[in-house]
């Protein structure tokens, strides 16, 4: 019997924290592919769970890039206005 | 080795955690009205997996844990994957074993998913039991 090689990382919890962070579905695909690994790989397609892992991995961290881009733009543009908030303790 | 660069990425990373907590710690964003709202929700009307997560964080830093779970309930789904991991983890290295973790089952994985689309869907009907699902 040939030895299976090391089970790939399925992202699980990443895919996770990116579903709940950011406001995109894209953090369902990245558990999709989280979901692919395991299945892929129990079946001895190694390779291809590899590649699932990869893409897992990617649609995370995307998402969790777009959350941060979001937050920056958010700042840059409404910032100021925010600190005014801040800074008075207006509540709406 | 970490590279000084390394080092500087895991610093800022640290540095900015830290100043978005204290942001969610001293303000609420249900009062406030500058917290950016959910892009998804705001172009399409329907919640999304996380929406919610910002006030949730507001009150699970503040200490009431349930009231913030119950703006999100994705958050113990979290909660629950990463304590697992991270107690297979020590117990695996301080027996010096390797216990079969259930996250690598395929079913499990499969079981999450669709426990996150069903969330997805049930929280956005607006009848009673479903209701307290919406953030």
């Amino acid at each position: 019997m040939e030895t299976k090689p090391q089970r790939p990382n399925s992202y699980l919890a990443l895919s996770i924290i990116s579903t709940i962070l950011c406001c995109l579905p894209t953090g369902i695909v990245s558990i999709i592919y989280a979901t692919k690994v395991n299945s892929l790989y129990e079946d001895g397609n190694y390779n291809e769970a590899t590649k699932a892992s990869k893409n897992a991995k990617t649609w995370g961290l995307v998402s969790i890039g777009i959350a941060v881009l979001g937050w920056v733009l958010y700042i840059l543009i409404f910032g100021v206005a925010m600190f005014g908030a801040l800074a008075s303790g207006n509540a709406y | 080795m970490l590279t000084k660069t390394k080092t500087l990425i895991i610093l800022g990373i640290v540095i900015i955690l830290l100043g978005v907590l204290s942001l969610y710690f001293f303000w609420n964003p249900s009062d406030y009205d500058f917290f950016p709202k959910c892009p998804f929700y705001s172009m399409t009307g329907i919640f999304c997996p996380g929406c919610g997560s910002q006030r949730a964080a507001h009150q699970i830093i503040n200490g009431n844990i349930v009231t913030g779970i119950r703006h999100n309930y994705l958050l113990l789904l979290l909660f629950l994957v990463l304590g697992y991991q991270v107690l297979l983890f020590a117990i695996n290295s301080i027996y010096n074993k390797s216990f079969n973790n259930i996250l690598h089952l395929p079913i499990t994985t499969k079981i999450i998913l669709v426990l996150v689309i069903l969330f997805w869907v049930l929280r956005n009907i607006k009848l009673h039991p479903f209701t307290e699902l919406a953030p």
